[in-house]
């Protein structure tokens, strides 16, 4: 596995009973990237995060992670990565410190300033027993215990699962702070703004396989694009309908209105030879792109 | 500390509780029965009601020479009540550390650090290994104040070795459940293989012998291991305690290897 390439799932297979939960998954996970894995639930997420974690032993195909197999040397694996389950259950009789204090002796010891400074940031208290804490909050002890392992690589399980609107933001920035400090960031997530927000490239799981790679551009290119342009002097109605990728397109005196799917160039390039007033490309959402490509794979 | 000391530490921690109130309740337990033994020096008539029954009824319920300490004491406590209540707290501890925190999805998040999964295990035997510790340290304490102030006459040394058979007794069905919790992660079946055992192993010991073709097959009994011996009145021979220990050992070395082949469950 060349240097680059801190991840390889390699035809993961991953059965439990009759049901194949994943289905022979290939994916590399590139150093100092953040790769968002979506899908919805049930769509072998969580699966494939537990078999890098070497918490499931894969039933077929392998998983490579920092160049050694992560079923058969999980521990030296698990050493440099920071992780945080999907399904969070945390010991109830004890403070958030106690946790942090106790998790970070199994890893070699945490910084108590950056702790500290985490938990300014998630706003989050670290003296109350955790049983005393709302979901949200226990999800940010989670999140501390992952950023303040300093790992090489994070790996989170729907990370943001019950966190406020503020509090997200701020793990999104803590997300590209980590990547700038050459941190590679491996999240999973049914929640499409988030990995739009944070991820540089994206995987989309559906039952069990990848059916969509790419990076986050890549997915956005091929949204569909709601476009409306006021022309000052319209152009013929069949020159526009021969720009390739309009869809459904629609003259009405000088309002001119279509789909575009595919590259825009083509367009611009039209209508670079026209009297232009006013044009509106409508920012391409990546739930779009995904209900589409997820239409597509069907 | 080291990670594995930190490893056991997280369990004794949890755990903390649940052998406090056993060591309290066992405390309580002996210290209630040994005060009646003065009320109960003085009658003659629960001796003349346990002569009335068969021999091998009076042997099955532990009853004989119930008017002496050691009678008295085996037929209210070490013959059934502190063996059994010590498996069931050892059981319990095991399920608690073991199957329930891992179904739970508590463990997972130990589990995600940089430590061997056997080693988590083990350091739970360990833990359950310390808490069963002092609850017998507590029962054993409790017992010699009690005796010392009741002026209930019996060799401490036959009562200690009773004491650590019991306890023994508790550790070889705690590590049949963590056999079963290495094995699985299902708690009904970690709490009712090792019951299943415990009182197949008591009925074994206890009512086997009422017919004497059977006999001979209570040596396969761990309470025949433990007990049969009658240790309150004679020294309990060397290889009682190997019978129990050995086994459980080897239980748990099976729990060990079994959990770092599995899956592990999640919440």
């Amino acid at each position: 596995m060349s240097d680059d390439k801190l991840v390889r799932f390699d035809g993961l297979i991953k059965r439990f009973g009759a049901i194949e939960a994943v289905q022979g998954i290939n994916l590399e996970v590139v150093r100092g990237e953040v790769l968002g894995l979506l899908g919805p639930n049930g769509s072998g997420k969580s699966t494939t995060l537990r078999c890098l974690m070497g918490l499931l032993r894969p039933t077929a195909g392998h998983v490579t992670a920092f160049g050694v197999d992560a079923t058969t040397e999980g521990v030296a694996v698990r050493a440099r990565i920071g992780y945080i389950p999907g399904e969070l259950r945390l010991p109830e009789r004890t403070t958030g410190f106690e946790l942090v204090a106790s998790i970070g002796r199994l890893r070699g010891g945490f910084d108590s300033r950056r702790r500290d400074e985490i938990a300014a940031r998630l706003d989050l208290d670290l003296e109350r027993q955790v049983r005393d804490l709302s979901t949200g909050n226990r999800r940010k002890v989670a999140l501390l215990l992952a950023f303040v392992s300093g790992s090489e690589l994070l790996v989170l399980d729907e990370p943001t699962n019950g966190l406020d609107p503020l509090i997200q933001h701020e793990f999104l920035a803590l997300v590209r702070e980590a990547r700038s400090h050459g941190t590679t960031v491996f999240l999973s997530s049914h929640v499409l703004s988030e990995v739009q927000r944070a991820a540089d490239r994206v995987a989309v799981l559906r039952a069990g396989k990848v059916v969509i790679e790419g990076t986050v551009a890549d997915l956005r290119g091929r949204a569909r694009q709601r476009i409306e342009v006021w022309f000052e002097d319209p152009p013929p109605a069949e020159a526009l309908t021969a720009v390739s990728g309009l869809v459904d397109p629609l003259l009405d005196d000088r309002r001119f209105t279509a789909t575009l799917s595919g590259p825009i160039q083509p367009f611009i390039e039209f209508l670079a030879r026209c009297r232009v007033n006013t044009l509106l490309v409508e920012e391409p959402d990546l739930e779009e792109a995904f209900l589409d490509l997820y239409a597509e794979s069907e | 500390m080291g990670r594995f000391a930190e490893l056991v530490a997280i369990p004794l921690r949890a755990m903390r509780r649940a052998v406090l109130w056993w060591s309290v309740g066992l405390a309580a337990l002996i210290a209630a029965t040994v005060a009646f033994w003065p009320a109960f020096r003085g009658t003659s008539g629960i001796s003349s009601a346990i002569d009335q029954l068969p021999g091998g009824l009076v042997q099955a319920l532990g009853l004989q020479d119930f008017n002496t300490p050691a009678g008295y004491l085996r037929g209210n406590l070490y013959e059934l009540f502190i063996p059994l209540l010590l498996t069931l707290a050892a059981i319990s501890l095991v399920m608690g550390q073991t199957a329930s925190e891992e179904t739970s999805g508590r463990m997972e998040l130990i589990l995600a650090q940089s430590v061997d999964h056997r080693a988590v295990l083990l350091a739970r035997a360990i833990a359950v290994l310390i808490g069963l510790t002092l609850i017998t340290a507590a029962m054993a304490v409790a017992q010699l104040v009690a005796d010392g102030l009741v002026g209930l006459a019996i060799d401490v040394s036959l009562l200690l070795s009773t004491i650590i058979l019991c306890m023994l007794l508790g550790l070889f069905h705690g590590a049949i459940a963590i056999a079963t919790a290495g094995a699985m992660a299902r708690p009904p079946a970690v709490l009712g293989i090792a019951i299943a055992v415990a009182l197949a192993g008591y009925f074994g010991a206890a009512l086997l012998p009422l017919v004497d073709a059977l006999a001979p097959w209570r040596q396969l009994s761990p309470w025949y291991w433990a007990l049969g011996g009658n240790p309150l009145i004679t020294p309990t021979e060397f290889w009682r305690y190997a019978a129990l220990a050995l086994p459980a050992v080897g239980f748990a070395l099976f729990g060990l290897i079994a959990f770092g082949r599995r899956d592990i469950a999640s919440g």
